[in-house]
């Protein structure tokens, strides 16, 4: 039975029974995937800056393994961290155990082998190639099977809750459940070929077109909708405060899934596609400021009157610079979709910056503090280390400015580097081989970053592993924040 | 944020313990949305109605003002071109251009990798010096070739021509003077 740290939850005796179970299986394989999908991403970013890394291997090539590492981190880490915190934090919200034990089973299970799928068929060169839906075809059925198992028991769990009122946590975790449903089905559909090679049904600007509606909203509702839903739950329990606004929390959710479904096309401009439907990415993007932004005011606002504790719970600074993270990305978002941004960012190591300081930042850091706070609270005991949390912190932060301002800096350059022209018109960089040479430094920096990004979160791995084999708290004990 | 109140919405028996207030959204906040909002009607209606911009019209509004502020880079490769030759000075220079940019397609000994051999008798794109410019200074994007016009000057072009002429002159024997022969250019 779970002990909360909360004066203000329902007494025990009052308490459903609830699947926690679930809770820590999930738990766990997202320390083990979190841990294995950054470990990809900093071998690759020593492929960029280190060519023999590559191994020479066609299975080891930067190619196949950069699938690998943002399906790993997306679908693996991101989508076992979100799972565990709507399981645990939905069957609290909506005051009963999930509907059905054998599918939250099979919607584990399931997405495990999805994984594991990846991860052997991506090395080998079996790829859709397109981004960040790289998997073909038998594995992107089984992604539907098991997505409307969990859609099922999802909606079901709603249905059967014991509260009238549903908390703001859960509308968000809706719009993900629906959202990637339509995403996923319509971007992935293809005629099948043979057991491993498919056509898809779109072609030239129409499948360009589907697959950055659906690039785009995988990131606004894989890696924005439920994390902001994970926040508005961990958050104000981690800080034992109110949440700030239940006015700016609806008028942001609704702005930010209108909005966002429109945005696609910002990855498309200056392409073949009309002017218009370029247009149209551009000004949604920009409307997508002040949405973006309510979800990170609600948040930092949400900790007024707990500022004392941010200064020494690990806890509240992972989430308070995971909140600061997201209030900066979804502000150079916008300002990359600019034509004129665009010109100059486009092609370069300046997207990367922007996407890793959002995935670091926001996606990362939010999922650190929960997850830090979680262990504690699901399975009862202390921090085994608890000044380990305090470093991790420190290694995540330092890591991720040094990434993003290196990569920053070597998108600035090369962009400008490219279009640059001499006193008689020429291009100033003629060999496009010297920029990307140029580069060099910065692709160093950004192992470093990495690195020490990859770190934290292995003596995160390490913490948890100590805690959860480590003594529980005597009965009764409030378990103290780290 | 003057505006706060602070209240409680007693919603917290539905959010296991989780307390709501009512607060108002930040005034900041709601302008900041309303001049997006506005700003993105204001400025699709302005570029597709008002100015009628496009990408090609920013195409050619580019390339005009390329062409207003180089007048003179037709006229300059013309101008190379009729005073091309094959000298000692030229060759040696173009030695060095070659070997700076054109081994990785068509080797040190120009006998030809991802790009065309120069020491045979095939010229796939023009044998006479004029097609032999022209290939350099223009490229041939679908095969690969880059276009060096905007790379190189038109000296530096006569010069890694003249190299490769040369070069050509003495594995298949034939001499300079029949491959800068003015007349029509082979096809």
């Amino acid at each position: 039975m779970e002990q909360s740290t909360s004066g203000t939850v329902a007494t025990p005796a009052s308490r459903p029974d609830y699947d926690m179970d679930i809770v820590k299986k999930f738990f766990t394989a997202t320390v083990v995937w979190g841990i294995v999908g950054m470990l990809v991403g900093v071998v690759i970013a020593l492929q960029l800056a280190w060519r023999p890394a590559n191994l020479g291997l066609p299975w080891t090539t930067f190619g196949r393994l950069r699938p690998l590492h943002t399906n790993a981190v997306v679908f693996a880490f991101g989508g076992n961290v979100v799972f565990t915190g709507i399981y645990h934090s939905m069957q609290r919200l909506l005051k009963t155990r999930m509907w059905n034990d054998t599918l939250s089973r099979i919607h584990f299970w399931g997405w495990q082998l999805i994984i594991v799928a990846a991860a052997v068929t991506l090395p080998l060169g079996l790829t859709q190639s397109k981004e960040y839906a790289e998997l073909i075809w038998p594995i992107d059925v089984a992604i539907t099977l098991v997505w409307v198992v969990f859609a099922v028991n999802f909606f079901a769990t709603v249905a059967i809750r014991k509260v009238e009122h549903m908390y703001v946590a859960i509308w968000f975790y809706m719009s993900f459940v629906i959202t990637i449903a339509v995403l996923h089905i319509v971007n992935s559909l293809v005629i099948p070929a043979t057991l491993f090679r498919s056509y898809p049904i779109y072609a030239g600007l129409t499948d360009a077109l589907v697959q950055w509606w659906y690039g785009h909203n995988a990131v606004g509702f894989f890696l924005t909708t439920p994390f902001l839903g994970l926040m508005y739950y961990y958050l104000p329990r981690a800080a034992d405060r109110p949440v700030y606004s239940y006015r700016l929390s609806i008028i942001h959710f609704w702005a930010l899934v209108f909005l966002y479904i429109w945005a696609g096309p910002h990855h498309l401009l200056y392409s073949a596609l009309p002017d218009w439907a370029q247009t149209l990415g551009m000004v949604f993007s920009i409307m997508l400021i002040a949405p973006s932004w309510g979800g990170m005011l609600n948040g930092l606002l949400t900790l007024k009157g707990a500022w004392d504790r941010v200064r020494t719970d690990p806890i509240l600074k992972f989430m308070v610079v995971a909140v600061s993270f997201y209030g900066m990305s979804t502000f150079e978002g916008p300002m990359m979709s600019i034509r004129a941004v665009n010109g100059l960012a486009h092609y370069t190591n300046w997207v990367i910056g922007h996407v890793h300081s959002g995935a670091l930042g926001w996606v990362g850091m939010i999922s650190f503090g929960m997850l830090y706070w979680m262990v504690q609270n699901i399975w009862n005991r202390p921090l085994a280390y608890p000044s380990w949390a305090s470093h991790h912190f420190w290694l995540a932060t330092i890591g991720i400015v040094i990434y993003t301002v290196a990569m920053w800096a070597a998108g600035l350059m090369e962009g400008l580097q490219w279009r640059a022209l001499d006193d008689a018109g020429r291009l100033a960089n003629p060999i496009f081989l010297d920029i990307t040479h140029r580069l060099n430094p910065f692709l160093w920096l950004r192992v470093v970053g990495g690195s020490m990004y990859l770190v934290g979160a292995v003596m995160m791995g390490i913490n948890f592993w100590k805690t959860i084999r480590g003594p529980s708290a005597p009965a009764g004990a409030r378990v103290e924040g780290v | 944020m003057s505006k706060e109140t602070n209240r409680v919405l007693g919603h917290a028996d539905e959010s296991d313990g989780i307390e709501e207030y009512d607060n108002p959204l930040p005034d900041w906040w709601l302008g900041l949305f309303w001049f997006t909002i506005i700003w993105a009607f204001g400025y699709g209606i302005h570029y597709h109605f008002i100015a009628n911009r496009s990408q090609e019209s920013e195409l050619a509004a580019e390339m005009a003002a390329a062409d207003a502020r180089w007048p003179t880079q037709a006229e300059a490769m013309a101008a190379a071109l009729s005073e091309f030759a094959v000298t000692a000075e030229a060759v040696t220079a173009g030695e060095a251009i070659f070997t700076q940019y054109c081994v990785a397609c068509h080797s040190a000994d120009l006998s030809g990798g991802i790009g065309p051999s120069f020491l045979d008798e095939e010229w796939v794109h023009g044998g006479q010096a004029a097609d032999i410019l022209r290939t350099i200074t223009e490229g041939v994007p679908d095969k690969g070739m880059v276009p060096w016009g905007g790379i190189l000057s038109p000296e530096q072009i006569n010069q890694v021509g003249a190299y490769v002429m040369s070069k050509h002159s003495e594995a298949t024997g034939r001499s300079i003077e029949d491959i800068v022969a003015a007349g029509a250019p082979s096809a």
